[in-house]
């Protein structure tokens, strides 16, 4: 007969509490582009790894009272979803001269295993835990589809209409020539389509360079593996209540119906999976928003980003009726929003700075205080640049940052106040913002230097470290 | 007779108001030159000897909340400065008298008395001086509530008196952790947490132990001591020692008045905010009642006592310390409770 210790029992005991414990998290990362997604989660995958040695995460908890052990990199568990390329954005950093690292196209995944100890070890506890944390990356643009699923290709196609400013339709203005040439009732010719889809994509990504972020489908801009598939050739047409009545009853092989079979496909076989296979599984959500880029670009694209993150932000607003709750259930159980590049503005600007995020979407944090979603705003820089100094010259004592510019010019400059809601026409016409660019910091052997990633990790996963 | 007739509307020339649209300006970028005269904002330069505004008597915040302000008593110390200085001078002249007429005996009353009266001036000047500092703590406390809405400067004003009041020098291992955990753009909520963190939970931990200790050999002396009037005398001699060693630990050192006050606060407390936490923490009679049912009558006498120390201490802690104690970090009395009763259980099974 086996003699079991009464040690070895508790040990096994623990070990099953442990498994059957809810260890598991699943942490998405998004943002439109060029908000920082990829910094964001490099440097969160290197503070973690380094967490316990080198890396100041004091607004940690776990971290503060030494409970964070550590975390190392296992494999993932979905085998399609391509992996976060940490190694490369780590490499990009420190190139010399550093280098941010290059964006990420569509979704990708990485696993982390994290090392800690409870707060309390009770009997029944293990002296040590373990959190599997997956993070997930993916372009916010994804989201901006999420009306696409209450759309048929009409109704589509007459909102798509209705929203067009003056600026944006000048980068339509060759898509527009095309499609007016193109009859609806015509043989759909497969070349003649492709070039005008082409055309369409062209002026949304000409917008997107401009500055627009509400650009539908969001699949035009980032294709991820659906590249030059037909189902991203579709495109709207102008067509006028009682003509898309007639052109029902055109043939499946017409340029309408052929439009309006791959604007279907689209929203079944692109947009609902991606809810259906990610979104569902999340369980923590962070949104990044690049606040000083959107400034800096003008009232009109500042205007869009507000629409594009009030778009954005309905696809975690699942209030009982809501439609994703009707499609699928989804399980964000808590939400950041996060302005990012906090070390672009000197540290008495941060709380102007979430204070403008606040702003900016009043009315989806509304609604998501309605839902009961937790949901917290932070300003913070994954990767910091800049080093804040007082400068005294003839006006007194002033804040200033010290970095290189992009092109590696050394500078020292205070960016202005960042406003805490949105400036009048006749301040964007005098005055206007112009933060500037920064080139991160050479690498050193110890964790990035960041700015308030900790208490963003403490809002995001500091709850399952207890 | 009054006028019930509905009062007309009025227009107002709003200055203010008019002024105040203009005034949010934002201010716009500027370059500066990189050779320019400049210091990084740091916090690991902070000296924290380098006096505050905070101490300095009469700072900013001495006008700052209700109860803060307490009118210093000009009138009583005028009258005694007053009978000290003509004491002196009544006892100089009756000096001068005695040794003209060589009068030895009232010349040694004389001196004695000048003795007495150098003793009692050195008592006042340092009852006074210490009288202050019970002042600057609640100043600071004011100070360190007030934290999460803090601008930076009151920040760094704020943290730097709380390390001279911990009598911390650069050198001190707390300081110099907290220093690398602060960064220039942490807001007051995140400088309060680490404040907390660095500064008070040793304290904390080491006052939790303090006060175990001895509401435990309290219990233990009730309980086997064999006279009651003794028992007392040395309860209350017990807890006197307590509570100062809890101030001390929490860098306050007390006058004679400042104890009386204290003493004083920390009763009230027990009398009344202590009543109604007890009320609160749910399961207190009930335990009580089962652990004395278990007990000799000694032992569960030795109990209260030991209890009642534990509360004062309790108390006393959350007074003395600098950072007041938030929801989450205020120690329970009955993790106290379940260390006193194992260890009088022990005592009851020995004897």
């Amino acid at each position: 007969m086996a003699v079991f210790s009464r040690q070895r029992l508790q040990h096994e005991m623990s070990n099953l509490i442990e498994r059957s414990r809810d260890r598991q998290l699943r942490l998405a990362v998004t943002g439109l582009s060029r908000s920082g997604k990829t910094a964001f989660l490099s440097s969160l995958i290197n503070q973690l790894r380094h967490a316990g040695v080198e890396a100041r995460l004091d607004l940690l908890p776990a971290a503060r009272e030494g409970r964070l052990l550590g975390a190392r990199r296992v494999n993932q568990p979905d085998l399609e979803v391509p992996r976060f390329p940490y190694d490369q954005a780590l490499k990009a950093l420190g190139n010399t001269p550093p280098r941010w690292p290059s964006p990420t196209k569509g979704i990708s995944e990485l696993r982390l295993s994290l090392r800690f100890r409870p707060r309390r070890s009770t009997m029944l506890k293990a002296p040590t835990s373990t959190l599997t944390l997956d993070l997930i990356d993916y372009p916010g643009e994804w989201l901006l589809d999420l009306p696409l699923l209450q759309h048929d290709y009409d109704s589509w196609c007459r909102a798509q209409a209705a929203h067009r400013g003056e600026h944006r339709e000048a980068f339509m203005a060759p898509f527009q020539d095309a499609v007016a040439r193109l009859d609806p009732a015509a043989e759909a010719c497969e070349d003649a389509l492709a070039e005008i889809a082409e055309r369409y994509a062209m002026g949304l990504k000409q917008a997107r360079e401009a500055g627009f972020s509400n650009l539908q489908p969001g699949r035009f801009l980032l294709p991820g593996e659906l590249a030059g598939a037909p189902v991203l050739q579709f495109f709207p047409l102008n067509l006028s209540k009682a003509e898309q009545q007639s052109c029902r009853q055109l043939p499946d092989t017409s340029v309408y119906a052929t439009l309006a079979a791959r604007f279907e496909h689209y929203r079944k076989q692109v947009v609902t999976p991606f809810y259906r296979d990610h979104f569902q599984r999340f369980d923590r959500q962070i949104v990044l928003v690049d606040l000083l880029g959107a400034l800096n670009a003008g009232p009109e694209r500042f205007e869009d980003l507000s629409a594009a993150l009030a778009q954005l932000m309905q696809s975690f607003n699942y209030g009982k009726r809501h439609l994703l709750n009707r499609l699928f259930d989804s399980r964000i159980d808590r939400l950041a929003v996060a302005a990012t590049k906090a070390d672009h503005v000197t540290p008495d600007q941060h709380e102007r700075l979430v204070r403008l995020l606040e702003t900016l979407l009043a009315e989806p944090l509304k609604d998501l205080r309605y839902t009961n979603v937790p949901v917290k705003a932070f300003s913070l820089a994954a990767i910091r640049a800049t080093d804040v100094r007082e400068v005294h010259d003839a006006q007194g004592p002033s804040l200033a940052l010290s970095g290189h510019s992009l092109g590696g010019k050394a500078c020292l400059f205070f960016p202005g106040d960042v406003p805490t809601s949105l400036p009048d026409a006749d301040f964007w016409a005098h005055q206007g913002f112009n933060f500037a660019s920064f080139r991160p910091r050479p690498m050193t052997s110890t964790a990035l230097d960041h700015i308030r990633m900790d208490s963003a990790l403490d809002w995001l996963l500091g709850d399952k470290l207890q | 007779m009054t006028d019930h007739r509905p009062r007309p509307g009025r227009h107002f020339t709003d200055q203010a108001a008019t002024e105040d649209s203009q005034a949010p300006r934002l201010r716009p970028g500027r370059r500066f030159d990189p050779s320019l005269e400049q210091t990084p904002v740091d916090h690991s330069q902070w000296d924290p000897d380098q006096e505050s505004l905070l101490e300095a008597s009469g700072g900013a915040a001495a006008d700052a909340g209700p109860g803060a302000a307490r009118r210093p008593r000009h009138g009583l110390f005028a009258a005694v400065g007053g009978a000290i200085l003509l004491g002196t001078l009544e006892l100089l002249t009756a000096l001068g008298n005695a040794w003209t007429s060589a009068d030895l005996l009232g010349l040694a009353w004389g001196g004695l008395g000048l003795v007495i009266l150098l003793i009692a001036t050195r008592t006042l000047i340092s009852e006074v001086a210490r009288a202050r500092r019970l002042d600057r703590h609640d100043r600071l406390r004011e100070a360190l509530a007030r934290l999460p809405t803090a601008t930076a400067d009151d920040i760094t004003e704020s943290t730097r008196a709380l390390a001279r009041h911990l009598s911390l020098d650069q050198d001190a291992p707390d300081w110099q952790a907290l220093r690398d955990a602060l960064e220039p753009h942490h807001d007051g909520q995140e400088t309060r947490d680490l404040l907390e963190h660095h500064l008070m939970v040793p304290r904390d931990r080491a006052a939790i132990r303090l006060i175990s200790r001895m509401s435990s050999e309290t219990a233990v002396m009730v309980a086997v001591s064999p006279l009651t009037l003794v028992d007392m005398a040395l309860v209350a001699w017990r807890h006197l020692v307590m509570v100062n060693r809890i101030t001390r630990l929490y860098g306050l050192e007390l006058s004679r008045l400042g104890r009386i006050k204290l003493w004083r606060q920390i009763l009230h407390d027990m009398a009344f905010a202590g009543a109604a936490e007890m009320a609160t923490d749910t399961g207190i009679e009930l335990l009580s009642l089962d652990l004395t049912g278990r007990l000799s009558a000694r032992a569960s006498q030795g109990l209260a006592s030991g209890l009642l120390a534990a509360r004062l201490g309790l108390r006393a802690q959350a007074l003395c310390r600098p950072l007041p104690f938030t929801d989450a970090t205020r120690p329970r009395l009955g993790d106290l409770r379940r260390k006193l009763w194992q260890r009088l259980r022990r005592l009851d099974d020995t004897a």
